[in-house]
């Protein structure tokens, strides 16, 4: 009986934020434009009075080229679509990340977690949670975890989870501590966004966990895995001796699609119920609208894209003012209406605007070609030899950068091509050149090798987003391959550090808005957009589709798995 | 005599065959060193990874020793089975490329299959009936269906018959978590294989047309036809134990090499049609530049297109006798 | 010199007889329309094909102003494949004329030098011959990356073999006749009897090996940009092709797909009718020596 009554409260909670969350929805200037009716779930009466229905199979559709291959648990389960939102259906967390607008932390296998300083966790654990072969989640199985996890692969490998050596302690059954390295300070606990795996079946692998194919996989999350098959589909059935209760619909089934069409298609026939991570292209939405049993949410994105302007390489780009005539040159309002066909937002920060970490007294580089030829005039870049083309005046060379965008962001590829139409309106020529994204990445991460001049960037920060700051760390100051600009400031490096030891959350706010003002008087990355996603939906069989940023099924939003259920 | 003489042709061709595959070997070898950057680099997404490990992968996969030794202990792991570490799966290459095969088996035998039995009887009436309307008719149709590469008719048909039609499925091999089992799956595959493998015997079997016609033709012209005819043979008759056999040898010869130009359209057709089987995982390893599939891949094609090829070679040069003699001597 | 010329009467001879073929005519007539097509490309109500347009232009059906359509950046479809024939030829001819000039000399050394020189040469090229074209080509451009120039390289270090057996055993015969051995005797150097009284005799065979690699070499440009592997920056048929199938609009945008696709068939139909003329004309022997 505890249990059902731990789900309500979820739920309600879940429904209570929902409800908050549509004024801030609306507010985000993009989404203005299309006032989406709220989606029938958040005007029902409270769920205690709902009698709700379990069963159905939920069926989603992934592209292929983000499905994945194996079980094993490597990088892709954080960096393709499909890996980051199968495993935490299957794997439990201690603590998982609240729906919108708060996105505060909330315990899972963790009933709650204090520190002292920062440095030293002690998570409780609940006793009721079971894996999916019957054992006990014991503390044995987490700190083995925390202990094994981050060696695995460098993906898993985040500040809040990697402990000094000999730290991680099982204190008794139920209770587990353990020293970081690094203080963590603001709003959330050590340990985010971790699975925690069964040590009875994980322990002969701990010392290349890569090498164990995960099949059959035991997790404890509210799904079990019923069956998986490469390049097919997976194959999910709901956990009905979870300590939350089981989720309502019986099962889930991913599965992939060779192309955008096919994926469309499918969802037009029933085929599938919602599109697994990125939803639509805006160019279909219009179908979509107009589809019987379909409804389209559009939520604010998750992604940022920006450019990086590779400050190690000798040139033109090491002058602040050739950056800022390129962020005057470059038109982003056409960019959203043509690539984006207008569901874009603007951003100047790493910062997602609506969050009050936001620093809203930031420089704005708007379109004015006028402006960015004057700068340039002044800055002695004229063009010399009168090939349309302004040149260094240090050099005499043109005024001419390489730009790099991997092949598969269709949408960046295009907005590569509107920059440097625009681009050549203020005398620079950009050299677009389009990598795979393999390429595109060894280049991006090592800009002292000076492959690129400026690179395209797209994160998804999150909204709990410490690690998107490591972006500016100097190399000097211990930056790793992630600072693509090679930005280097001492300033900057202080401040990061400053904030991410800091609990206080006032400060914390100082530090970032400092940060925030720094990066955008130097120009290191160029912000550009934040795309909307366009959630097309199916409304016949199920409703309670749970919205947050980022669409309705993104890393951190497994909400809609666990709330979806029959109409 | 005749016995003897054939093992010793079978013994040759088999050499030459190994021999072709130690230089595919070798070549496959060589390119993939030729690639740019640094392919560890590569195999991570994250930009946290260190120098250290770097080089502990790099030591994994034996690239850090120089290039002659890497190619020794290349052979001796082929040798003993082992393609390679996927980059992309992290599981051995032959694994993955393994769990593909029967797919791509499947396609490509039933899709062959027919292709060559249409290809031919249609073949042989044009030939047969060289000049006449259903000549020119026969030999336009396959000459027009030769020329549209698979993906462009894959991606026709798609259209038609999935999106706008809806009566064939949207790709993939079965419906998904179907739970189907037995007869009721294979109903499901086999409806899921329609596209692709139609693309694909339209493709190739206008090149069989082409064949069989042109071979008919010159089988046609021989004396013993002629003779066969006199003699006052019915004129079926006379193709069928006279001209067609004749003209159907050569035809034998050239499948083992046409198996080359096959596995383009397997590619084709599989990626369109996202058929998981070896061809797709080309276009999967392309995708994530994964090379030791890739390079795991273009080897499976590359050596079953030779063993292929000798075993043409080996039955024509049991069917025919002159071929022995007259390459051997 | 008189000689060459007579030799070169022989060649017009051959295009005589071609011209006599109604597939030749009907191919050549295909591939005269796209050269014209692609000569007169900017008189054609072409616009940039890369300029990309206004937001209301996105997506439109085929229409007055934009004869087939627009993509997704409202660019101007029509454009787009009038200027994708240029890539699609220059391309075709580049290779083709590439393949057969290695192919050629390769070709020629074999067949008249012979012995040592014939036997690696021909090892080689059996070895070729024996290797997957389409996963050797998507290997090496997946290596070099995406240019127009690797597509043309890649293409011709893949194809060149066939041509060189198929001139190496023309030469073989051509060695054994009268005239070469008159020449030979009246003490003729070896690059004389070589370019002087065997090359003007395999014109037409290389001719007929031109015409079959470009029709490779189209469907080689076309295939890779469709797998991903062509050069974003370059309008070509393929290019056009890759970035409807990756919009995810083909459905809803059919003239985005249709005249790419279309063009590509008409155009390797076009050169087949070409290929099959020549063969005919040359038959039987050409058959034979190719294998067809």
């Amino acid at each position: 009986m505890r249990k059902r009554e731990s789900l309500l409260a979820l739920i309600g909670t879940v429904v209570l934020v929902l409800t908050l969350s549509i004024p801030v929805m609306q507010c985000a200037p993009a989404a203005e434009e299309e006032v989406t009716p709220p989606p029938e779930e958040e005007v029902t009466p409270p769920p205690e009075e709902e009698e709700i229905q379990y069963g159905g199979r939920l069926n989603v559709g992934f592209p292929a080229e983000e499905g994945i291959e194996t079980l094993i648990c490597d990088e892709t389960w954080q960096y393709t679509e499909m890996g980051c939102v199968f495993w935490p259906l299957v794997y439990d967390q201690l603590w998982i990340l609240g729906p919108a607008p708060d996105y505060e932390p909330l315990p899972r296998l963790a009933t709650s977690w204090e520190t002292e300083d920062g440095k030293t966790w002690t998570f409780h654990l609940r006793e009721d949670a079971t894996f999916h072969d019957g054992v006990p989640v014991t503390a044995e199985d987490v700190a083995f975890t925390i202990e094994y996890l981050p060696q695995a692969d460098p993906a898993w490998a985040y500040p809040d989870c990697i402990c000094e050596p000999g730290s991680i302690k099982a204190i008794d059954d139920y209770t587990v501590e353990f020293t970081l390295e690094a203080t963590i300070g603001g709003p959330y606990p050590a340990a985010f966004w971790m699975p925690i795996f069964p040590k009875h079946i994980w322990e002969p692998y701990k010392d290349d966990m890569l090498s164990y194919a995960n099949y059959p996989l035991i997790g404890s999350g509210p799904f079990k895995l019923k069956e998986f098959k490469p390049a097919e589909y997976i194959w999910f059935e709901a956990n009905e001796d979870y300590w939350g209760g089981r989720p309502y619909v019986d099962e889930v089934v991913f599965r992939t699609y060779g192309s955008e069409d096919a994926l469309y298609m499918a969802l037009k026939s029933g085929e599938v119920d919602i599109i697994g991570y990125s939803g639509c292209s805006a160019l279909v939405v219009d179908d979509f609208r107009e589809t019987e049993n379909i409804e389209v949410i559009v939520s604010p994105g998750i992604g940022m894209v920006w450019l990086s302007f590779n400050l190690y390489k000798d040139g033109p780009l090491q002058d602040l003012n050739v950056r800022k005539a390129i962020m005057h040159g470059i038109d982003r309002d056409r960019m959203i209406d043509l690539v984006y066909l207008g569901y874009a937002e603007k951003v100047d920060s790493f910062m997602y605007p609506e969050l009050a970490d936001h620093n809203p007294n930031l420089p704005q580089y708007d379109y004015d070609p006028d402006l960015a030829n004057e700068i340039l005039d002044e800055g002695g870049y004229i063009d010399t030899d009168n090939d349309g083309i302004r040149n260094d005046p240090d050099t005499g060379e043109n005024l001419s950068f390489e730009l790099i965008v991997p092949s598969d962001w269709t949408d960046e590829v295009k907005a590569a091509t509107l920059i440097k139409e625009q681009l050549e309106d203020i005398g620079i020529d950009i050299v677009m050149k389009v990598l795979d994204l393999d390429t595109f990445y060894e280049y991006l991460y090592v800009p002292e090798e000076e492959l690129y001049d400026i690179g395209f960037g797209e994160e998804e920060p999150g909204p709990h987003a410490d690690w998107i700051w490591e972006f500016g760390r100097s190399y000097e100051a211990g930056g790793e391959g992630w600072n693509t600009a090679y930005y280097d400031n001492p300033d900057f490096d202080e401040a990061l550090d400053k904030m991410l030891a800091e609990v206080d959350t006032t400060k914390r706010r100082e530090y970032l808005y400092e940060m925030q003002m720094m990066m955008a008087e130097d120009l290191p990355y160029g912000f550009l957009v934040r795309p909307d996603l366009i959630n097309p939906v199916r409304t016949d069989k199920f409703e309670g589709y749970v919205e947050t940023m980022g669409g309705v099924s993104t890393w951190i939003n497994p909400w809609t798995y666990f709330e979806v259920h029959l109409k | 005599m005749a016995l003897k003489g054939f093992a010793s042709f079978a013994i040759r061709k088999a050499i030459a065959a190994i021999i072709t595959i130690f230089a595919i070997v070798c070549v496959n070898f060589l390119i993939f060193r030729m690639v740019p950057g640094d392919p560890i680099r590569m195999m991570f997404r994250d930009p946290r990874i260190t120098a250290e490990q770097m080089q502990l992968v790099r030591e994994k996969f034996g690239l850090d020793k120089p290039l002659w030794e890497q190619f020794n202990c290349y052979l001796t792991e082929l040798f003993q089975g082992n393609l390679g570490i996927s980059f992309w799966q992290k599981r051995p290459v032959l694994e993955v490329i393994a769990d593909r095969i029967p797919q791509t088996l499947l396609l490509v035998v039933t899709a062959l299959a027919i292709a060559v039995i249409l290809g031919t009887i249609l073949g042989a009436i044009a030939g047969w009936k060289t000049g006449t309307k259903i000549d020119s008719f026969i030999l336009g149709i396959s000459l027009t269906l030769y020329s549209v590469p698979t993906f462009c008719m894959g991606i026709i048909f798609l259209l038609i018959f999935a999106f706008q039609l809806a009566i064939f499925p949207l790709g993939g091999i079965s419906t998904a978590a179907s739970g189907l089992t037995g007869f009721g799956y294979w109903k499901d595959v086999l409806w899921h294989m329609f596209l692709p493998a139609i693309s694909i015997v339209l493709w190739y079997g206008g090149e069989y047309v082409l064949l069989t016609r042109s071979s008919m033709q010159d089988a046609s012209g021989q004396d013993y036809i002629t003779t066969a005819r006199a003699k006052g043979l019915k004129e079926s008759a006379v193709l069928r134990n006279h001209a067609l056999r004749n003209a159907l040898l050569p035809v034998v010869t050239i499948t083992g090499v046409n198996l080359a130009f096959a596995v383009a359209g397997i590619i084709e057709a599989e990626t369109v049609f996202s058929w998981p089987g070896v061809g797709r995982l080309v276009y999967d390893a392309v995708m994530k530049r994964d090379y030791p599939l890739l390079q795991g891949t273009f080897l499976v094609f590359a050596v079953a297109v030779v063993l292929a090829n000798l075993v043409v070679d080996l039955i024509y040069g049991y069917i025919d006798p002159r071929i022995k003699v007259g390459k051997s001597e | 010199m008189l000689k060459f010329l007579r030799e070169l009467e022989k060649v017009k001879g051959f295009f005589q007889l071609l011209l006599t073929n109604k597939m030749g005519v009907v191919g050549l007539s295909i591939f005269a329309l796209f050269a014209i097509v692609a000569l007169f490309a900017p008189f054609l109500h072409t616009v940039d094909p890369s300029k990309t347009g206004a937001v209301e232009n996105i997506l439109l059906p085929p229409c007055h102003q934009f004869w087939l359509g627009t993509d997704d950046l409202a660019r101007d479809i029509w454009s787009q494949v009038i200027f994708g024939s240029r890539v699609s030829l220059v391309i075709g001819f580049l290779a083709a004329a590439l393949t057969v000039l290695v192919g050629t000399l390769i070709g020629l050394m074999a067949g008249f030098y012979g012995g040592r020189i014939e036997e690696v040469l021909m090892r080689i090229v059996d070895f070729f011959m024996m290797l997957p074209m389409l996963p050797l080509m998507i290997v090496l451009a997946a290596i070099l990356g995406p240019s127009i120039w690797n597509v043309i390289f890649v293409v011709s270090i893949v194809s060149w073999p066939t041509t060189a057996r198929v001139i190496r055993s023309q030469v073989l015969s051509l060695k054994e006749r009268a005239f070469v051995e008159a020449s030979r005797c009246i003490g003729a150097s070896d690059s004389l009897l070589i370019f002087g009284e065997i090359l003007p005799n395999v014109v037409p065979l290389m001719f007929a090996e031109a015409v079959l690699m470009v029709t490779e070499a189209i469907y080689a440009e076309a295939v890779l940009a469709f797998l991903g592997l062509g050069d974003p920056t370059t309008v070509s048929w393929g290019m056009i092709l890759h970035f409807a199938f990756e919009s995810g609009t083909m459905s809803r945008a059919p003239w985005w797909v249709v005249p790419p696709v279309a063009c590509i068939c008409t155009l390797i139909l076009g050169f087949t009718f070409l290929g099959t003329a020549v063969s005919d004309v040359l038959k039987p022997g050409y058959r034979e020596i190719r294998g067809l």
